[in-house]
């Protein structure tokens, strides 16, 4: 009789130790999951962010061609970072938006209108606590050169940043 | 009695090895291989580069040529006539140039490569710079068709990885 009840409680130690062994693989690997599903959260979120900005280099008020993305034209910009963009600050859900050109390289930041300079600022509502998004845009000219009128594009970034969330 | 607790044991330890073993092959894998993610950034920072104008003038009185145009031109082994230059020696310099400046604005990049070639052929131009030691790539294609065959333009990066 004791040896059966031996037979049973080393069978239900058993049977405990392996069900805790699996559990334990389980939490293993649904750690490494969870890790991974933390970076390919990350990721869509900067995605997401680079497709809203492709959307902002998209409007017809930036855009440079029509049937092209990520095309912005210079003299739209030149006229954007007038006040001119602060009518839209209730269209467009962040706290600022900067072109800069990146291709030569600079030093030192100078503001458009100015000579040799770099960046333009389209709209800004100074606020300090925000987390900067980028993607690469195109900066488009029309230029007459040697008699001939052709498209003349330099490389670009375009910088928008959106207000922290405070938790 | 003996042996046959003695059999059930080396079953239960041959399950919990080969589990064990599953295991560790597992994570040597998911360790080990990089991830090559197309990422949507480095794609961008790519169609850019292609738009952008040179300097290039392929024949007098023509316009000057993009980067895309380049990589055409150079197949096809012409010069730039402004400047007295092969076009696959002037797209060299000016993309080392170009990737070098971009690169300036890309505080996680840790090391590029830039691949132009014929498909599946050597490389005409390749372009690459720093260590990478992380395991997180990027990588964004594109494909430039001509008429004998499709040239395909590549660009790597490698991300340091922050934990």
């Amino acid at each position: 009789m004791v040896k059966a009840q031996m037979k049973i409680q080393q069978m239900a130690f058993m049977i405990l130790a392996v069900f805790f062994f699996f559990v334990l693989v389980g939490l293993f690997f649904l750690s490494l999951v969870v890790q991974d599903l933390r970076g390919s959260a990350e990721r869509l979120r900067a995605e997401q962010a680079i497709s809203s900005l492709r959307v902002i280099a998209d409007m017809t008020e930036l855009n440079f061609d029509s049937s092209d993305t990520l095309t912005i034209d210079e003299d739209k910009l030149k006229i954007m970072s007038t006040n001119l963009s602060q009518k839209y600050s209730m269209f467009l859900p962040v706290s600022y938006i900067r072109v800069y050109k990146i291709h030569p390289s600079f030093e030192k930041e100078i503001k458009c209108p100015a000579p040799n300079c770099n960046y333009y600022e389209l709209f800004s509502s100074n606020q300090k606590n925000t987390l900067s998004y980028s993607t690469y845009v195109s900066i488009c000219t029309r230029v007459n050169e040697d008699g001939y009128v052709q498209n003349k594009c330099e490389i670009g970034k375009i910088y928008a940043g959106v207000i922290k969330n405070e938790k | 009695m003996k042996n046959k607790a003695q059999q059930e044991m080396v079953g239960f330890v041959l399950i919990v090895v080969l589990v064990m073993v599953g295991m560790m092959v597992l994570l040597i894998v998911m360790l080990k291989s990089p991830k090559i993610n197309s990422s949507l950034e480095v794609d961008n920072m790519l169609h850019v580069i292609m738009k952008t104008t040179t300097d290039c003038v392929i024949s007098s009185g023509s316009r000057y040529e993009t980067i895309e145009d380049l990589f055409i031109s150079c197949h096809e082994n012409r010069r730039c006539n402004n400047l007295n230059q092969q076009t696959c020696d002037y797209l060299n310099s000016t993309l080392s140039q170009v990737l070098s400046d971009i690169m300036k604005t890309e505080g996680e990049v840790e090391a590029y490569q830039f691949e132009f070639s014929p498909r599946e052929e050597i490389p005409i131009i390749k372009i690459r710079d720093g260590n990478c030691t992380s395991k997180i790539t990027s990588v964004a294609q594109r494909s430039v068709r001509v008429t004998s065959t499709e040239l395909q333009i590549k660009l790597t990066l490698c991300k340091k990885q922050f934990d």
